[in-house]
């Protein structure tokens, strides 16, 4: 079977959209009421469910506790059904540990850990349906929870994957896209300050071009952070109201 | 954000069914693409015109089956659906949609693509337990009537389909949206468009005559390709290209593989294909896996000579044992239109009585024969007809097939020039309308005009310089001109080559660009030529003619006028205008002091001619000596010895071939070479620092050192020892390689280390490593094409590209978007090949006009048909000899089809008898009763000329031996080659036209000479023009000189 286009001559992507334009993003806070803060992301069909911890006690081992800031904890799984092909491992795997440490660092990066020293926070994501752009739809949906449980932050962490095709720079691939070949590239922003808190890409691409593809993912990230903005402004509206009822 | 939604859509791939969600978004704002939309689409790329009738949408089913059919350019108002699009791309993989893409993607097309799954209006999900025609076919629907409704029904809307049940359901659910067949369609609405209905009617004969098919299997199925594709990288099955040997098509095929093969040590040579079972329906040109057998069951190839009598010996004429494989499938298809001859009538009665089918012979012999329904081979008996390959299943011994269209009857001179032209994928039609507007008008009432906004933004040369073009006499097309002057103060010497400004007439992306862009170069036949750019441009605006003022690309250096050093260099465009329009031998002669009268004086006052003259003379012999001093410089900076060797071994030939250029290569002719190169070279150097990933240079690479060995082994019979290690060390043994004796020795050599190398090729710089930019022939690092953009396209981009980098540097980086390295490999890929369809469209109509010279000769009165012949390739049944008189080569047979062999008597008369052949590598005896016979290499014989006529393919000539003695009169009739090649095609051409006189007066009907206008762009050819296309008329196969040989001989050595 031939390759799939990627991107017509027309300028439409498979899924038809076009290069800059992002999947549609919906998502909700507040999902449980037992953990601190949880919330659900749908990034196109790749959605994702955080919940954060804390911050508390370190449990386990003391020696792990840091005597001027919070530990940071991540886990990341994937459902069993969330690919075409049934996973036989939710979690732990190579690829989940790597992912793992990834969230971490980036949300290092955001967290203002120094408030809390001596004590965790944990955050825990999972995959229900995996559609590319796992990484970024974790560190949106963590994002989420985290402001969900009111842990202070410098910025909002968004987080969006560009691709390269036929010289032109692709805002948020899906999977298909992913798995073309090209080069994907995520990025994790702070975007009021054009912080990079978590910046990867493991194929190989011309330096001429990094520019552009920066470029675009920064955009796309940009443009995230407005929709991420509009749902923790709704949440707090409704939850105001049914607190003032 | 655009307004989004979201669709599920089911699918399954990639061996276990798997249920594949997918979004898929809609919006509103979908690009119509038509000059009547309403809705203010934003548009951007062509648009359908509003003067049409009506839109035709086909649906997906016409789409995939007859797409053929939407290249006639009559057709307009065609919008094709992305469903109809998707639904060829995965049933005709990705050739056939790429051909739609470029229908698309040509302004010449009035067709577009309407994107109807992505419109919120249009789309329509597929309904649960719906097949997917079904699918399909309401899909185009939707979008037709979307189509309409959004055209606020300003233009009626047409949907074909062959699908019987939608016509019933949908035909009258709207008005003004008709839904009706292709054959109806055709019909009602393109009644006198038949062309169109034949090639409807071949293709639909076809697709049924597939249905039912028989099951009988004659070939193995191919592999599917994620088997071939995993057999490949792990080095299982080999990855090459079929190439058919033109001798022996039934038996011997090769795959030569491409890239990585290298992993398997053993195989350093091509893997032969033998037989057709095992070639498994691959045709001449396909990219094919290939699965090797295992080393008990491979063959040599077949050393012996053969006609295609096909009676193969074994054993005794086979070569070492090769590798040897079968093709397991089928990569990549390279079908192209071929032209076919059908079988004579007494077999067709034999044929057609089983099956409605005929079996149709290609005329390129490579091709297998091609079955093709239809009713009218008996009416086109002695044609020639295009024909295209449908399948190949394999269940059928043949490939089938359909006729597009009939060319003309068989051996006349149309008929077979077009033939070669569309054997080499060749299309030459005129230059239309909409073409020709472009052009500046430059007539008598209306004289061109140099506009005044030019003239301040150009350099002009015209007061300052003298500038004059050294050509060939009467050269049209003057693409080249000079100028050097010594600076003031004396200190420096300023040589500049001023090239004609096409880019300034020809805008990227304009009409012309296109038309010259799928031509690639200009196409020298043996008799005719077809031009890259319109007339008007070619032999006047764009041609830097004497006394006229013309735009130029120059380049401009300084350089010290003592040393010669280069101190700077100038690129840019310029306003020239040139004084003297020269030509080589009056050019040498003014050189050597002779008195001779240069025409662009003749009226002057004495006193004034004389200082003029001298004015002249002196810039000629500062050139000289610049040229002198780079050539010298470029030797001593490395190996560039064989660049001038190659040279003057093409002009060698040359000099053979052509009349006009006198025994002894001028210095002249050197003079502008090396004024060319060396200008082709900077600009190569400019433009690859400017753009470094996208660029177009021409390399060449460094030849294999096993081609050497026939070059190397031929040359130790006569006791020269060539040396192949270094372009250096080859140059330096063919110059010593010389027979006193016989100068055609070092000329043969010669064409045999030509043979040995690879093509010079263009690149874009983006796809080769920095390393492999050498140009092996001329030894320069880097090189490209700058001087002739009036018949090359390389050169215009490459004028772009030089436009482009000379603003980067004044203005603040002027950043137009050009071709990106892709594309510019695509274009480099499609010129090379242009390129090489050119030289064999060439090579292939001298060797017709050869074959059309013979016909009416008897060979056995005449004295024309006999002639003095080289041996330079020994063979197990014959030898191949070069005959110098007519510049032919051939095979000369020493044992026919009874097994007997030739003996020669004493005075050297030839007879057969029985005997046999010993074969040594220098030379080859033929032992009978009566004596011994032996012929060495490079040995002088006599031959016989005669032609070999074929109803379906060429006709070939036929060499038999006479004497073993040179050719008596051999002497004599070495007068210069070329006069007879002329007058050979002269002869033929005349003929031609006293038939073409003959039959208009019989009939009353100038049938041929209008077809002769139609397909002629130039004029009647003049003596000038034949003698100048002859003296491009390389000997050797493989060089190739589209260019005159004159200005870049470079091109001669990357040929």
């Amino acid at each position: 079977m031939a390759g799939l286009e990627l991107l017509s001559d027309q300028g439409y992507r498979l899924d038809g959209r076009k290069a800059t334009e992002l999947r549609k993003l919906q998502a909700r806070m507040g999902v449980f009421g037992q953990a601190d803060g949880s919330a659900y992301l749908e990034q196109g069909n790749t959605k994702a469910l955080a919940v954060v911890y804390g911050p508390h006690e370190v449990r386990g081992s003391r020696s792990k506790s840091l005597h001027d800031r919070a530990v940071i904890n991540c886990q990341y799984s994937m459902a069993t059904f969330s690919t075409a092909e049934r996973k036989r491992r939710p979690h732990g795997d190579r690829k989940s540990s790597e992912m793992s440490l990834h969230l971490k660092q980036t949300f290092e990066a955001a967290v203002l850990t120094q408030l809390y020293p001596r004590s965790q926070i944990d955050i825990y994501v999972k995959i229900l349906q995996s559609d590319g752009g796992n990484y970024s739809a974790c560190v949106n949906a963590a994002t989420l929870a985290l402001v969900d449980a009111g842990i202070p932050m410098r910025d909002y962490v968004c987080a969006c994957t560009a691709g390269f095709v036929e010289d032109t720079p692709l805002a948020d691939l899906c999977h298909a896209e992913e798995s073309g070949g090209g080069t994907t590239l995520s990025l994790a922003l702070l975007p009021r300050r054009e912080n990079i808190a978590l910046v990867q890409m493991d194929a190989r691409l011309h330096q001429d071009h990094l520019p552009a593809l920066m470029e675009a993912a920064t955009v796309a990230c940009k443009g995230l952070s407005k929709v991420l903005d509009s749902v923790v402004r709704q949440h707090l509206q409704e939850v105001s109201v049914q607190t003032r009822e | 954000m655009i307004k989004t939604e979201k669709v599920l859509h089911l699918k399954s791939s990639r061996g276990r069914k798997v249920r594949v969600v997918r979004e898929l978004y809609l919006r509103e704002q979908v690009p119509c693409g038509s000059v009547l939309c309403q809705a203010e689409c934003q548009h951007d790329g062509k648009l359908l015109s509003g003067d049409v009738t009506h839109y035709v949408v086909p649906d997906a089913g016409v789409v995939r089956d007859y797409l053929e059919i939407f290249e006639f350019r009559e057709f307009r108002g065609v919008v094709f659906t992305q469903t109809a699009c998707q639904a060829l791309q995965n049933t005709r993989g990705r050739r056939h949609y790429n051909r739609l893409r470029g229908l698309l993607k040509d302004p010449r097309y009035d067709c577009v693509l309407y994107a109807n799954e992505f419109q919120r209006f249009s789309y329509c999900a597929r309904k649960m337990g719906e097949s997917q025609e079904k699918w399909q076919t309401r899909c185009v629907y939707n979008a037709a009537v979307w189509y309409y409704n959004h055209l606020a029904s300003l233009m009626s809307v047409v949907m074909i389909t062959e699908d019987q049940e939608a016509i019933k359901e949908y035909g009258s659910q709207n008005s003004g949206v008709y839904v009706v067949s292709t054959r109806e369609y055709l019909e009602s609405f393109w009644p006198n468009l038949h062309a169109a209905q034949e090639l409807y009617a071949s293709i639909a004969q076809t697709l049924q005559d597939r249905e039912n098919e028989g099951a009988e299997k004659e070939y193995s199925e191919h592999l599917p390709a994620e088997v071939l594709e995993s057999g490949i990288k792990s080095g299982r099955y080999i990855h090459g290209t079929l190439s058919v040997n033109k001798h022996r098509a039934q038996h011997e095929a090769f795959v030569r593989f491409e890239g990585s093969a290298s992993k398997n040590a053993e195989l350093n040579s091509d893997v032969l294909i033998n037989g057709m079972k095992h070639r498994n329906r691959a045709i001449h040109g396909d990219v094919v896996a290939v699965e090797l057998l295992p080393r008990g069951e491979w063959k040599g190839r077949n050393m012996a000579l053969t006609e295609g009598r096909g009676d193969e010996k074994g054993g005794e004429t086979q070569s070492q044992p090769m590798p040897t494989g079968r093709v397991v499938g089928i990569i990549q298809r390279n079908w192209r239109d071929y032209v076919v001859t059908f079988p004579p009538r007494e077999e067709l009665q034999t044929q057609s009585r089983n099956s409605l089918k005929i079996l149709a012979i290609p005329w390129d012999c490579r091709i297998p024969k091609i079955r093709i329904s239809t009713q009218q081979a008996e009416a086109l008996q002695d044609h020639r007809v295009i024909v295209r390959v449908d399948s190949w299943e394999s269940t059928s011994l043949y490939p089938n097939g359909h006729s597009v269209r009939v060319l003309g009857k068989a051996g006349e001179v149309e008929t077979e020039i077009q033939t070669i032209l569309v054997e080499n994928c060749i299309s030459v039609t005129p230059f239309s309308e909409a073409q020709l507007r472009e052009m500046p008008v430059n007539s008598k009432e209306q004289p061109w005009q140099i506009d005044q906004a030019e003239i301040s933004a150009r350099k002009d040369l015209r007061e300052t310089h003298l500038v004059f073009s050294i050509d060939p006499l009467g050269c049209e097309d003057v693409d080249d001109t000079l100028s050097v002057r010594t600076l003031p103060g004396g200190k420096r010497l300023e040589l500049g080559v001023h090239i004609a400004d096409v880019t300034h007439f020809v805008k990227e992306g304009s009409l012309t660009d296109l038309e010259a862009r799928s031509r690639a170069t200009t196409y020298y036949l043996a008799d005719r030529r077809y031009d890259m750019l319109p007339a008007v441009l070619s032999a006047d605006l764009c041609s830097l003619l004497g006394g006229v003022d013309r735009y130029a690309m120059s380049v401009i250096w300084e350089l010290d006028a003592k040393t010669l050093a280069m101190c700077s260099v100038w690129y840019g465009r310029t306003l020239i205008r040139s004084s003297y329009q020269l030509h080589y031998e009056l050019a040498q002669n003014l050189l050597n002091g002779k008195d001779v009268k240069v025409p662009e004086l003749a009226q002057l006052e004495s006193s004034v001619q004389d200082q003029k003259l001298a004015e002249l003379l002196q810039a000629l012999k500062q050139l000289t000596r610049v040229a002198r001093h780079l050539r010298s410089q470029r030797d001593k900076g490395g190996a560039l010895e064989l660049e001038g060797v190659e040279v003057r071994a093409q002009l060698d030939e040359d000099k053979n071939i052509t009349a006009l250029v006198p025994k002894q290569p001028l210095e002249v002719h050197e003079t502008v070479a090396e004024c060319m190169i060396y200008a082709n070279h900077w600009v190569a150097r400019k433009i690859q620092e400017c753009f470094p990933h996208q660029a177009l240079l021409r390399h060449h690479p460094p030849p294999r050192q096993e081609f050497f060995n026939q070059l190397i082994d031929s040359a130790k019979s006569r006791g020269f020892v060539i040396d192949t290690r270094s372009n250096k060390a080859l140059a330096d043994s063919l110059d010593q390689a010389v027979d006193s004796q016989d100068p055609l020795v070092n000329r043969l050599l010669r064409v045999m280390a030509t043979q040995a190398m690879s093509n010079a090729l263009y690149f874009s710089t983006g796809a080769c490593p920095e390393e492999q930019y050498y140009h092996y022939g001329l030894a320069l690092d880097r090189y490209t094409h700058f001087t002739s953009p009036i018949r090359r396209y390389a050169d215009i981009i490459v004028h772009r590209l030089l436009m482009a980098s000379v603003q980067s540097e004044k203005e603040e980086w002027f950043h137009k978007s050009f071709a990106n390295n892709k594309e510019l490999e695509e274009i480099a890929h499609h010129i090379n090949n242009r390129n090489r369809a050119a030289q064999h469209a060439q090579k292939e109509s001298t060797e017709l006009f050869q074959c059309l010279y013979f016909r009416d000769k008897d060979p056995l009165t005449d004295e024309r048909c006999v002639a003095d012949a080289i041996i330079y390739s020994i063979r197990a049944n014959g030898i191949l000899v070069f005959v110098p008189r007519y510049g032919l080569k051939g095979a000369v047979y020493l044992k026919n089809r009874e097994n007997q062999v030739v003996s020669v008597g004493d005075d050297g008369v030839c007879v057969w008898q029985a005997g046999t052949l010993q074969r040594y590598p220098d030379r080859i005896c033929s032992c009978t009763s009566t004596g011994t016979n032996t012929f060495y290499l490079f040995d002088h014989i006599t031959v016989r000329i005669s032609v070999e006529t074929s109803r379906c393919h060429s006709d070939n000539l036929h060499l038999e031996l006479l004497n073993n003695k040179p050719h008596q009169s051999a002497t004599t009739e070495s007068r210069v080659s070329s006069r007879v090649q002329s007058e050979l095609i002269e002869e033929v051409v005349r003929r031609e036209e006293a038939s073409i006189q003959a039959e208009v007066e019989k009939t009353r009907r100038p049938r041929l000479s209008k077809e002769e206008k139609e397909f002629r762009q130039s004029k009647a050819p003049n003596l000038y023009t034949i003698l100048q296309e002859i003296s491009e008329l390389a000997l050797s196969d493989t060089a190739f000189c589209h260019i005159k040989q004159n200005t870049v001989p470079t091109c001669t050595t990357s040929a």
